[in-house]
């Protein structure tokens, strides 16, 4: 009896541990995909043409040219400059197998005796360039930043369809740590979205696919149980944004953003215990998810706050320019472990500055 | 009476061994199937296990973190000094993008480090540096990672559950004169360009300014980094250069200056970065000035004399 009942416990269990995992798994877990093409690697793939000697098969002929050799371009485009026009008799060129006898309206009436041909022309040798070029969507005519191993390499305003291009030029070989973050039409910041990248020398790297995350603000740092809170921020046009609110039980919501890119979303606080409570939202669009955005808290209480700018309340911006950098980190790198730091300087208030302070400054950077 | 007992007391002892049992297995089953988060790992990774004494090798710190992106950490790498030779240690391709403790021996023997990657990083094998041994006589030397800490990118600072695997080595007798195993040492480009930043702030060096510097080298590894403040620009070659790291305390506080900072790799291969003097010196203060007058006068004596000379013999 006693093991019958066990066994239908962990039955019960097994069967439990299987729901809560796929639940979990459809709620939270997220694949980024951020593609990586190198031009230039002798390996054709994705939306390349040809990538130096590997022309995937194709020729001047089958590309509908005349016989010729086909090339490939240091952006890995077919290079069709040595492909003669394909045949066709009657477009006022004699060309291909086209003769005097075959098509005498493109080669003229044969002559009595037989002429010469003409020489081909040159093209000069272009110095490859290592490269790396940026493509995603972030928010409608947002700034991006590009930040390369954390310092600022670039910055270019994405289209009104949110997509931008940036192209970093001059590198040197080797690893990378590249990070992008966008601000929205409020001047609030993204999460930076960073990826490791190997570059190769006299190659241009590709990394396309990028999907900054939405912007997040509440607009209430306290709301008073079962009014609502209003969530709202930027992404795509026309993008789905899932909208997370942490407790003790997680709540999801769905809305869509407008022609620019602007969410708006009422939660309702009724099912929230009294206490601190996290959102933070993604966006899908045309099949592509983006990552979480920074998790904002408010609290659910007896009465209403408004919240503070988020500008003017980010941890780790500690010589008040605005931004978490190199600056910042030097202050704070002056403080770690010794004795008495400032209260500015200790970000978690345990009374130093550790490993904790410095996770929590450069999950704010900015570059 | 007592047999009746014992054989009462048997049974519930036999049931509660099973029940027992089928707790644990309950346990391993709800461990098992439960949406546990995968673990950060801190390895250390050698392309050799086997190894002759005088023979340098390399070993390389990775992190694997594919599930959790993460920002800061920290550790020690603990060797056994009898056996092993620290000959070098390199930071190149380092995806850690600012050392708050660069990878270096301390008192004890142990190599401590601690750095931060600001937006965090997800990563299989990523590098955070290498260290280059010599075994120095033979044995079964183990190298550990001792109170290390890897922290998730979440803006609390948490931190990531953390697996670390040690490397064994054995070192055999043979004396070796072979080249070095999985060793790179060609670097012959310079650091990456840098843009030093000047600041002040309240909470450092008492509110006076000071400079705000680094970079990468993308083959060997930063060495470090020297400075050289001078108002006269005119007589840098004459300057000398002080080692210095960031933050680093300007000693012109006036900023009339032109900086100089030097980041040198491993392989001795420089990159230099220049700030101009924020306040830059009148006139009459720069020295070229009356350098280019002395000289200017000196050429219009001679070029008097000179000409005299020439007049006189005619």
């Amino acid at each position: 009896m006693i093991i019958c009942f066990s066994l239908i416990v962990i039955f019960l269990i097994v069967i439990f541990s299987f729901l809560v995992r796929n639940i979990l798994a459809d709620n939270s877990a997220v694949v980024i995909t951020v593609k990586i093409l190198v031009c230039g690697d002798e390996v054709r793939e994705g939306w390349e043409q040809c990538d130096n000697g590997d022309l995937g098969g194709q020729s001047c002929v089958s590309l509908g040219y005349g016989a010729g050799e086909l090339d490939c371009t240091p952006a890995c485009e077919f290079d069709t400059s040595a492909c003669p026009p394909g045949p066709s008799c009657g477009d006022a060129s004699c060309n291909g197998s086209e003769s005097c006898g075959s098509c005498p309206a493109d080669c003229g009436a044969c002559p009595p005796s037989g002429g010469g041909g003409g020489g081909g022309g040159g093209s000069g040798y272009v110095a490859p360039v290592t490269s790396v070029i940026f493509s995603g969507r972030a928010y409608p005519r947002s700034t991006v930043t590009l930040l390369k191993d954390a310092q600022v390499a670039a910055t270019t305003i994405a289209g009104a369809n949110a997509n931008f291009q940036m192209t970093l030029s001059g590198l040197t070989a080797g690893s990378y740590i590249f990070s992008l973050y966008s601000e929205d039409y409020k001047g609030i910041r993204s999460s930076l979205l960073s990826f490791p990248t190997n570059v190769a020398a006299g190659a241009t790297t590709y990394v396309s696919g990028i999907f900054i995350a939405p912007t997040i603000s509440v607009d209430k740092s306290e709301v008073k149980q079962g009014d609502n809170v209003v969530i709202f921020g930027q992404s795509v046009s026309s993008g789905e944004i899932t909208i997370s609110v942490h407790s003790d039980e997680e709540f999801f919501g769905n809305v869509k953003t407008d022609a620019n890119g602007v969410y708006l979303y009422n939660f309702n606080t009724s099912p929230l215990e009294v206490g601190q409570h996290f959102t933070k939202a993604r966006a899908a669009s045309s099949g592509e998810i983006s990552s979480f955005s920074k998790a904002v808290s408010f609290a659910v209480g007896e009465k209403n706050v408004t919240a503070e700018n988020e500008k003017t309340a980010v941890k780790g911006e500690l010589n008040n320019d605005g931004r978490v950098n190199l600056i910042d980190f030097s202050i704070m790198a002056y403080w770690y472990k010794r004795p008495s730091p400032p209260a500015k300087v200790d970000l978690n208030g345990d009374g130093q500055v550790d490993l904790i302070d410095l996770s929590i400054m450069a999950y704010n950077w900015t570059g | 009476m007592d047999r009746v007992v014992l054989r009462n007391l048997k049974i519930q002892m036999i049931k509660f061994i099973k029940l027992k049992n089928l707790f644990l297995f309950s346990v391993f089953l709800f461990s098992f199937f439960s949406p546990i988060a995968q673990a950060a790992e801190l390895k250390l990774a050698s392309p050799v296990l086997k190894i002759e004494v005088g023979r340098q090798f390399q070993v390389d710190l990775l992190l694997n973190a594919k599930e959790e992106s993460i920002n800061a950490l920290e550790g020690k790498i603990v060797f056994p000094e009898k056996l092993l030779k620290l000959k070098k240690i390199q930071d190149g391709n380092s995806i850690v993008n600012f050392w708050i403790k660069k990878p270096q021996e301390d008192l004890t023997g142990n190599i401590i480090f601690s750095g931060i990657t600001p937006g965090g990083v997800m990563v299989e094998n990523g590098l955070i540096f290498s260290m280059i041994f010599e075994p120095a006589v033979s044995g079964a030397a183990v190298l550990e990672i001792s109170q290390a800490s890897v922290l998730l990118n979440d803006g609390q600072g948490s931190a990531a559950s953390l697996d670390i695997l040690p490397l064994n080595i054995v070192i055999s007798e043979v004396i070796s004169s072979e080249k070095p195993i999985g060793i790179e040492v060609s670097d012959t480009l310079p650091p990456e360009s840098f843009r030093p930043e000047i600041a002040k702030d309240p909470n450092i060096f008492n509110g006076k300014y000071f400079l705000a510097f680094a970079t990468q080298d993308k083959g060997s590894g930063m060495a470090r980094y020297e400075v050289r403040e001078l108002r006269q620009k005119f007589f840098s070659l004459f300057a000398g250069w002080q080692e210095a790291s960031s933050p680093h305390l300007l000693a012109d506080q006036e900023l009339k200056s032109y900086i100089f900072i030097k980041a040198v790799d491993l392989n001795g291969n420089e990159k230099i970065e220049i700030i101009p003097p924020k306040h830059p010196l009148l006139w009459y203060e720069n020295y070229l000035f009356y350098v280019i007058i002395i000289s200017g006068l000196t050429a219009y004596i001679l070029w008097k004399i000179l000409r005299r000379k020439k007049n006189s013999l005619y």
